[in-house]
Parts: structure tokens; C-alpha cells; sequence
């Protein structure tokens, strides 16, 4: 089953003087039940647009967003309301998401109460289940945001998504406001809960070691597009695309940070989502762009398995001998 | 061996909580030297950014102070220092990137003009000269289109564009000591790679010394010569970074390097759950308690460990570290 389902998604935004901001531009996947799928990217390639857009929180310019059978793209009312239930989000900053002067049980509860699920006495039972699971003891639900910790409130959120027992939950970079030992806290926190309760995620991270540790799949953002998607192995034992290459080969890891491993640089700017350019809108940065590239925008195209890749030198010599160095030249294990 | 660029001795920072004065940073004693890089590792609240304020003077006061010990910047204690000293040296001889970048640009004059009146005010430069040199580092820390970006306010750029201007500002007069408190937090790793490559070429041109501030332990392995891990306000571990990354010898040291992920080329379908430090760090009220204070969380924890604070001691070439297990191993 595919707990969540993207066709060709597209999100602009006005951008003044009858410009658009093409955040999000054409953007197709599938979430499989059960499974968390890693949207990764540089800052600005639509990466957030696209996840609200997915829990419709901003709206679509084009495209469907499929929650099991319903396109979510043009529900309203009732129906809505309905389909909340089953997706939830929790947000990077766990100081600005949660109402500083709202008791956390009731932050908690708000979901539930929302929804008319149950009697009050079943509500705040399940609000004492939510605390349990995520870790926070049933007698702090009287305290407020402010008397917890960063990783505590992030617990907070995380159980206030998981209230309506939603099937898809997306995190917005759910990590990266936490220090690196809460930081393992709340994956692991994340991992069992997906394990036991077979929860999907679409979770973004800058992070690439992060989606690694957490993601089924995982998909390459760049300028509102995927530009690569493929399973956890596939994208990093076979990295195809030269922008997936150049993001693996710049993360500093202990190992490689010691060796003074040489990365693949990338050279100049990325363009504007206003005005795109018309082929490939990695051309400009890409060591491997020819003339082809900057006239004609490669399609997402499928290698075998679930790997797919836009990039017409992808299965060129030169490519495969810069991925074969990259990924031999890293550390295993 | 000559004197070092910045000497921090005896370090102590309070802050008044209520009626009490807690102190935050405690024994705190560090040198750095040309050339070199220090990274300071630790969790929020350890001390870190506090650490690096009071280096500038910066220690917001009242309710906080530096309540003991010198800051030594090329024999002149900075503690005690008039403003106007400070203010020579700041900006100047030692600049820093702070962690909040909206709270430290100014919203009422443009990025180009906060970068120019730096170059103008340091190198006596001519106001083309500097709009001049403003723009070179926009583009020098990766800014697109900076002629234009130049003109904005910093409300008009996105959150990694303003962190990038705050170092260009840090970069512009060629500071002595550079300090980073976190300065790539909310950049992807193409963009940390190319302002990582902007400090060291400051270090290849004036041998600038650095510190920098930071949680990820990939980012040590890769920039720091030296690593100073700090826990509820007190340095427990010091040492070269091979070491530090090779083989950490304090209890907290090994817990933060075994909880991150680590990237690899081969992953498999199920990965193990992360190693996890329990709980948290202490809050202020709870410093000064009798013992360790990573003992409530220390799977090594004993007996003395509850009763007795472990002071540094020397364990080898250049490293140190606080903890009891050292003295079991030594006796
Ligand atoms: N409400 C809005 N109005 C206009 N432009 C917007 C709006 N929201 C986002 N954008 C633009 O859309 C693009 C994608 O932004 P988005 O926030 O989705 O990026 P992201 O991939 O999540 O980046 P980051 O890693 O920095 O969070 C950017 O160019 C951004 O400036
Ligand atoms: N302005 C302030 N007022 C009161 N306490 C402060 C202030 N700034 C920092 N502290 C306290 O000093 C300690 C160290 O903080 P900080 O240096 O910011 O830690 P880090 O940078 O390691 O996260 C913390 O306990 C913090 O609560
Ligand atoms: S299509 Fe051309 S420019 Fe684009 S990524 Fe592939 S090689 Fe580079
Ligand atoms: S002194 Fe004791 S409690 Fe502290 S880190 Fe060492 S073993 Fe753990
Ligand atoms: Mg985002
Ligand atoms: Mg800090």
C-alpha cells in the first residue's frame, strides 16, 4: 500500500510584477506504508514548500497529493478535516511551534479536541498513552513549553503529531535545532515508533548522514526539482547524479574530516527559482555540463530497482569514474 | 616556544539567577596560538558561546560577569579592559560570528553597507574602495548575484544568506582570532565546504588563529588542529584532534562521538538504533553540586564520582582530561 502518492506537483508563489517563485516545480513520488522517505537539498530548493504542500499547508499550484485513495489537492470542510487526522507535521524549532502560554497537555490534546475524537476522559487518557510513548512522564502535562528542554519539546510536538494515530507524518529538518546527543534521542525515539506503530515519514534533513540512518528512500532536491531518488543503497552505493555526488563528497565525517579527503567543488551560484534556466538547472555548476545540457532539461529517467535519475551524462565514462573514486575513496561500515 | 596569540587563564563567568550568583564557566584555562585552530565541542548550556562573549567583552552585564581569572590577547588582560580598548580590538584583531545572525546585523542599514563601513573604518579605504571590497566578499562566501544582494536589508535575505554576511563582515578587516560560534549550522554542506575554505585561506594569508564552536564532530575532524570539550561550564577533556576523534578518553567525549550518525557508502536496510547519552546537561541552579557533574548521566559513574569533582590532569602529550577512570588506570 502507498500511504502517500505525488503527482507532478507544482507550488509558485507571486513574486511581484507578475513574477513567479517556482518553488516547487514538478515533483512526483511515492511514500510506501510503513517506510520514511528523505527529501534532501540545498537551502532554497523547495524542499519545505513541497512537504507543506503535502499536508496542505501551503496550496498547490498543480498536481496531485494522493493519502491512500484521496487526491487531498481539492478536499474541503468535513472531508478535510478528515484527512488531517491521517497526516501531521512536526517543525524544525521546537521553541516556535508549540503556544508558549498553553499548558503541554492541552498542546497535546488540541488535535483530539479539534477532531471531537472520543469523550474528554478518553482524550486526556490517550494524551498520558502519547506522553509514555514518546518518553515524558504523565504528571509534567500541567507544565509549559518553557519549563522543558529543546529535545523536550520536540518530544512534545512529535506526540502532539501522533494524537490522531495520523499515517504519514511529515518533519521538517526535526533535528537540526538539537544538539547531537538529543539528536540521537529523538531518531531513535523516531525509528521505534515507525518500527511499532508502522508509521510512514516524510522527513526533510540537510543532513545527509541523518536521512541516511532514518530514510527507506530518499530523494535529491535541486531548484524545486528531483533531480535523483533511489532506495537507501542505491543513492549511496550508486550515486548518479553529479549534484548528489558533490552533496555526498562535501559532508565532513570524522574519518574522511582526518584524511583531508578531496571533495568534489562545486563552482558558482545557484540560479533563481524565478527565472530558471532552460536545460538542466544544475548546468551552470556542473563539471560534467556540455553544450546539450544548457539547451535541454533532462528528464527523471529510471536505471533499474527504484533509482531513477535526471541527468543526461549520468551513464557516461567520465561520470562513473568521479563516482567510482567517490565512493571507494569514503570510508565503509 | 613564544608566547601564545591568546592566553585564557583561571576563567570564571557568573550570572546572577534571582538573589544568587551561579557560575557558569568555572577553572577555565586555555591558550591558542598563530595559525592554529581550536574547536570548542560540548551540548547547549555547557558554556561555549558565553565562553567565546567574554573574549570580546561581550559577557551581557548585568546579570552576567567575569567574576575571576585573565584573558590574556598578546600579553594585555582583556578582563578589565576600557571600552575604548575594546573596542580597538574588536571587529579589529579579533572578530566573531555569532550563533544568531538576525540579532547581530543591523536592520536599518544595508548587508553592503554594514560590510563597507567595516573595510572603511579598518583599512582607512575610500567609500568606492570599500562598496568595492564589500561585494568581492559577498561573492567571496558565495552570495549569487552580489552587486544586487548588496542593496538588501538583511530581513530581505533568507537565514543561510545572512549567516554568510555575518562572516563576510567577520572577514573583511583579516581579524587576528577569528570566532565561530556555530557559523554553519543552518548552511547545506556545499556551502559549508566553501566558507570552511574562506577561513583557511585567512589562516594561509595573516596566519589568523581560530575558534570555532561547533556540534558537528565531522566538521572538528575536518577544520580544528586542537579540541576542548566542555561540560556544565568546566573543560573535561583537551587534546590534539586525532586523539579526540581516535580515541576519546572522557566518559562524555566517547558518548558524543558514538551518538552521531556517520555516513556511509555501503549502508545496510537496517541500521542499529544510536547510541544515546540519557538525560541532559545540568541547569545553572544545579552547578557547584559535590561531584561530577556528567555523573547522573555516566554509565562508569562510582562511589567518589558522586562525592568528589575530578580535576584535569594530564594524560599524555598535550592532552588532558577530568575524570576518576583516569586515576584507576594511572594507580
Ligand atoms: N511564501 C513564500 N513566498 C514567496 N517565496 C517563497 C515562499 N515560501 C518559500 N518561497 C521560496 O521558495 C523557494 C523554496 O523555499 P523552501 O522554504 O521550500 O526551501 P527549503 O528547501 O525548505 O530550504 P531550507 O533548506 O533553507 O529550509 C525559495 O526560493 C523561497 O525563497
Ligand atoms: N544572558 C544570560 N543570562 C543568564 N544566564 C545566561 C545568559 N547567557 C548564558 N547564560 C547561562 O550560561 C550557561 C552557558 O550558556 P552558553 O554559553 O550560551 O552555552 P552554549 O553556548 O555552550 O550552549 C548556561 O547555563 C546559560 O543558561
Ligand atoms: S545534465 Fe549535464 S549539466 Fe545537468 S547534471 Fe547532468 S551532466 Fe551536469
Ligand atoms: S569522574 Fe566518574 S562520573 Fe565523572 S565521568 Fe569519570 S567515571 Fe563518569
Ligand atoms: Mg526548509
Ligand atoms: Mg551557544
Amino acid at each position: 500500500m502507498t500511504a502517500l502518492s505525488v503527482r507532478d506537483l507544482k507550488v509558485h508563489f507571486p513574486a511581484g510584477k507578475g513574477k513567479v517563485v517556482h518553488a516547487v516545480d514538478g515533483v512526483s513520488f511515492d511514500i510506501p506504508e510503513g517506510t520514511a522517505f528523505g527529501l534532501v537539498g540545498e537551502s532554497g530548493s523547495g524542499k519545505t514548500t513541497a512537504a507543506l504542500a503535502c499536508a496542505r499547508l501551503v496550496e498547490a499550484t498543480a498536481g496531485e497529493v494522493r493519502l491512500g485513495e484521496t487526491d487531498i489537492t481539492t478536499l474541503a470542510g468535513d472531508a478535510m478535516r478528515r484527512a488531517r487526522r491521517d497526516i501531521q507535521v512536526v517543525f524544525q524549532d521546537p521553541y516556535a511551534s508549540l503556544n508558549p502560554r498553553e499548558r503541554v497537555g492541552a498542546i497535546v490534546r488540541r488535535p483530539l479536541d479539534l477532531m471531537k475524537v472520543g469523550t474528554p476522559a478518553e482524550r486526556e487518557a490517550r494524551v498520558d498513552e502519547l506522553f509514555a510513548t514518546v518518553g515524558l512522564r504523565p504528571d509534567q502535562k500541567a507544565l509549559f513549553p518553557h519549563q522543558f528542554s529543546g529535545g523536550q519539546r520536540q518530544r512534545i510536538g512529535i506526540a502532539r503529531a501522533l494524537a490522531t494515530h495520523p499515517k504519514l507524518i511529515v518533519c521538517d529538518e526535526p533535528v537540526s535545532a538539537l544538539d547531537v546527543a538529543i539528536q540521537a534521542q529523538i531518531l531513535n525515539l523516531l525509528a521505534r515508533l515507525k518500527a511499532e506503530m508502522g508509521l510512514s515519514y516524510l522527513f526533510i534533513s540537510h543532513d545527509l548522514a541523518v536521512v541516511q540512518h532514518l530514510c527507506d528512500r530518499i530523494a535529491v532536491m535541486y531548484l524545486g526539482q528531483i533531480v535523483e531518488t533511489g532506495s537507501r543503497r542505491e543513492i549511496f552505493t550508486s550515486p548518479m547524479h553529479p549534484y548528489t555526488m558533490a552533496l555526498i563528497s562535501a559532508v565532513p565525517s570524522p574519518e574522511t574530516g582526518l584524511a583531508g579527503v578531496e571533495r568534489i567543488r562545486l563552482q558558482g551560484d545557484p540560479p533563481s527559482p524565478i527565472a530558471p534556466p532552460p536545460g538542466c538547472r544544475f548546468a551552470g555548476r556542473c563539471t560534467f555540463a556540455t553544450d546539450h545540457c544548457s539547451k535541454v532539461a533532462p528528464v527523471l529517467t529510471a536505471t533499474g530497482g527504484n533509482h531513477a535519475v535526471a541527468c543526461h551524462r549520468a551513464q557516461d565514462a567520465e561520470v562513473a569514474a568521479a563516482r567510482n573514486a567517490l565512493v571507494q575513496g569514503a570510508p565503509s561500515g | 616556544m613564544s608566547a601564545p596569540l591568546l592566553s585564557v587563564r583561571d576563567l570564571e563567568i557568573s550570572f546572577r539567577l534571582g538573589t544568587e550568583e551561579t557560575a557558569v564557566v568555572r577553572d577555565l584555562s586555555f591558550d591558542l596560538g598563530e595559525g592554529e585552530t581550536l574547536g570548542i565541542v560540548g551540548e547547549s548550556g555547557c558554556g561555549k558561546s558565553i565562553t567565546a562573549l567574554s573574549l570580546l567583552g561581550l559577557v551581557p552585564n548585568p546579570p552576567g560577569r567575569v567574576s575571576a581569572g585573565q584573558i590574556l590577547f598578546q600579553g594585555q588582560d582583556l578582563v578589565g579592559a576600557s571600552e575604548e580598548q575594546l573596542n580597538r580590538i574588536r571587529g579589529n584583531e579579533i572578530s566573531m560570528v555569532f550563533q544568531e545572525p538576525m540579532t547581530s546585523l543591523n536592520p536599518v542599514y544595508t548587508v553592503g553597507e554594514q560590510i563597507a563601513e567595516t573595510a572603511r573604518v579598518h583599512f582607512g579605504s575610500s567609500r568606492a574602495e570599500a562598496w568595492d571590497r564589500a561585494i568581492e566578499m559577498l561573492k567571496l562566501v558565495g552570495i549569487p548575484s552580489p552587486e544586487q544582494r548588496a542593496h538588501n536589508f538583511p530581513h530581505q535575505l533568507s537565514g543561510g544568506m545572512r549567516q554568510r554576511v555575518m562572516i563576510a563582515i567577520a572577514l573583511v578587516c583579516e581579524p587576528k582570532i577569528l570566532i565561530a560560534d556555530e557559523p554553519t549550522t543552518a548552511l547545506d554542506v556545499t556551502v559549508q565546504a566553501q566558507i570552511f575554505d574562506l577561513f583557511r585561506e585567512l589562516q594561509d594569508k595573516i596566519g589568523a588563529a581560530i575558534i570555532l564552536i561547533t556540534h558537528d564532530i565531522g566538521v572538528v575532524a575536518q577544520m580544528t588542529n586542537r579540541v576542548m570539550v566542555m561540560y556544565a561550564g568546566r573543560k573535561i577533556e583537551e587534546g590534539p584532534v586525532a586523539g579526540f576523534i581516535r580515541d576519546p578518553r572522557h566518559p562524555y567525549t566517547r558518548g558524543l562521538i558514538s551518538c552521531i550518525p556517520r555516513l556511509s557508502m555501503s549502508p545496510s536496510d537496517m541500521p542499529d538504533p544510536l547510541f544515546e547519552i540519557p538525560g541532559v546537561v545540568p541547569a545553572p541552579r544545579e552547578l557547584g553540586a559535590p561531584g561530577c557533574a556528567f555523573a547522573p548521566r555516566c554509565p562508569h559513574a562510582m562511589q567518589r564520582c558522586r562525592v568528589q569533582d575530578p580535576a584535569l590532569s594530564r594524560i599524555g602529550e598535550g592532552r588532558a582530561v577530568a575524570c576518576w577512570l583516569e586515576e584507576e588506570v594511572a594507580a
